[in-house]
């Protein structure tokens, strides 16, 4: 039962090899032998994960008709919601919440036969790219002890590379789901926006959000996406629409001159660059693009994503969540807020709600909140036309290496800037995968970021599919 | 370089108390980003429309019919209780 795929998993439940009691204690037992060195998980739901397996083995035993996925162990990132099991988001504020409903994403794992292990790590409120700004304790990437797993859903990426579970849920508002899957070597993809709702996925900035799968093989993330897309009357920007295309004999490959300039490290570009060329020997064309504003991506992303974090995390007040506050004799109802929010939030999280407070402030909204959507609207527009001329476009997931744990804590503009390739994705809406493509001299993974137009995932998964066979 | 003015007046309209330590770090850190933001100046933007919404759909429409929840999980998920109520300090004005 070591490093199964979904697939594999469910062919030694059907084949009876092991029972899915079997299957979750042994990944229990992995979690308990290997999490102490990497910390990917914030709770284990050890308990619920037997019942839910115990359950699978009935229906088994009786011969009742299972889904793919049936019995087999998750991991689910710490702001998704499971009924029952605290919600933490890695953040103080919530250290003693207790999720009172299930995640509409939760329900449709819980009625396919899922079995969730417990709740991952990341930056506190999705708010990073390294695992490091969790309230509770970093995460390790298992390729280097060293080294940052990437973020925000760096829990989940470390947790299925190093089989402590058969694969993950993430959350990806501007890379969270696809920077640390490259950082992890395994596959991780972000739906496009509106095809899985976001009920129960405690927001971060609401037109950027998506839930998506994190998986060892990128079958394994198409047969998740397959489960948990769809619309919910709660979220009302999630609908069924999906495009459903015969697969492309000849992929037109678009290629962004822009990705390849100043501050990508050379091994990624060597690794990218003979991706390409395999896909050019498969018989895709290559044809070079460009995405003129890729310059202002990172600008237009942090001033939507903070304005819009700012407004969604004003409901944090510490009264109805979190942490009784230790203030005696308050003054005033303010001064509870006052206290309760700033000993409770952490300090990355204090920075983004004032920098989004700043730029919706009166005086600034202009120059900061309505240039950036304007410019949004320029963003998407690249792409919208480069997609007339290619079927997908490929290129690096993230310009460096994962590095080392405290390594980039100095330079706060440093961080943001590594969001440069994946943020335009979530700025126009559009679906993306990072699928490995190779290796560094050290042996630290390196990940292919593969985008479609809108509601295209068939192609993607298609395109990503001939990559992971090279590999 | 925003002023220390700038700062204490974001923090109040954002309910976060600063110590008087973190002053400094937050004017460099702030005036880093928001130079960085100012990039989006170099574009002429007059003619185009923002884009604040992706979503395909639009107007959703469903009953009106309200979600019940567990009042016992839902007030035992809060911080405090007491006979069934959040409970929360006492506040008294000292106007």
């Amino acid at each position: 039962m070591i490093n199964l795929t979904i697939k594999q998993a469910q062919k030694g439940l059907q084949e009876k090899t092991f029972s899915a009691k079997e299957l979750t204690e042994s990944y229990l037992n992995q979690i308990k032998e290997k999490d102490k060195d990497i910390n990917a998980y914030l709770s284990v739901c050890e308990k619920l994960a037997i019942s839910q397996a115990e359950e699978i083995d009935k229906k088994i035993s009786k011969g009742e008709p299972l889904s793919g996925i049936a019995g087999i162990p998750c991991a689910i990132k710490d702001n998704i919601m499971i009924k029952g099991e605290k919600c933490t988001a890695a953040s103080k504020i919530l250290e003693n919440y207790t999720a009172i409903y299930d995640a509409t994403v939760i329900q449709k794992l819980k009625e396919a036969g899922a079995v969730f292990l417990g709740k991952t790590n990341l930056d506190e409120f999705a708010m990073g790219g390294s695992c490091e700004k969790s309230a509770f304790f970093p995460t390790k990437n298992p390729h280097d002890l060293e080294r940052v797993p990437g973020g925000s859903s760096g829990g989940s990426a470390a947790a299925v590379a190093s089989d402590m579970a058969v694969y993950a849920l993430g959350s990806d508002t501007g890379g969270s789901i696809r920077q640390p899957a490259s950082f992890c070597g395994i596959v991780g993809m972000k739906p496009t926006y509106g095809a899985v709702s976001r009920y129960g996925l405690i927001a971060y900035a609401s037109s950027l959000d998506q839930i998506g799968p994190m998986g060892k093989t990128v079958e394994d993330c198409e047969t998740i996406f397959n489960v948990i897309k769809g619309s919910d009357k709660l979220d009302s920007t999630s609908t069924d629409f999906e495009i459903n295309e015969n697969k492309k004999e000849k992929l037109r490959i678009g290629v962004p001159k822009e990705y390849f300039g100043e501050g990508l490290d050379k091994e990624i570009e060597d690794s990218i660059k003979k991706a390409i060329n395999y896909y050019q020997a498969s018989e895709a064309e290559i044809i070079e693009i460009n995405l003129p504003h890729t310059e202002y991506v990172v600008s237009c992303y942090y001033i939507i994503a903070l304005a819009e974090a700012s407004a969604n995390l004003a409901r944090f007040d510490g009264l109805k969540y979190g942490k009784d506050s230790k203030l005696e004799n308050p003054q005033s109802i303010n001064e509870l807020y006052f206290e309760n929010r700033t000993n409770n939030f952490g300090a990355e999280v204090r920075k983004r709600i004032m920098i989004g407070t700043y730029t919706l402030s009166s005086g600034y909204y202009d120059a900061y909140y309505k240039k950036a959507l304007q410019v949004r609207t320029l963003i998407k527009q690249d792409f919208e036309k480069a997609f007339e001329n290619v079927d997908i476009i490929v290129g690096p997931a993230s310009p460096c290496l994962p590095f080392k744990t405290g390594e980039m804590n100095n330079d706060p503009l440093a961080m943001y800037l590594a969001d440069i390739y994946t943020a335009p994705l979530n700025l126009a809406g559009l679906p993306g995968i990072s699928v490995p493509c190779g290796k560094s001299k050290t042996g630290l993974p390196i990940g292919l970021q593969i985008t479609a137009p809108s509601f295209c995932e068939k192609r993607l998964f298609d395109a990503a599919k001939i990559i992971e066979q090279k590999t | 370089m925003i002023s220390e003015e700038e700062i204490r007046s974001i923090a109040n309209l954002a309910y976060l108390k600063i110590n008087d330590n973190e002053i400094e770090q937050l004017r460099s850190d702030f005036s880093s980003i928001l130079e960085y933001m100012d990039k989006l100046n170099e574009i002429d933007t007059s003619k185009i429309s923002g884009t604040s919404n992706l979503s395909k759909t639009e107007n959703v429409d469903r009953e009106d019919i309200s979600k019940r929840f567990d009042k016992d999980l839902l007030i035992g998920s809060m911080p405090k209780q007491k006979n069934g109520y959040l409970e929360v300090k006492k506040v008294l004005y000292n106007d």
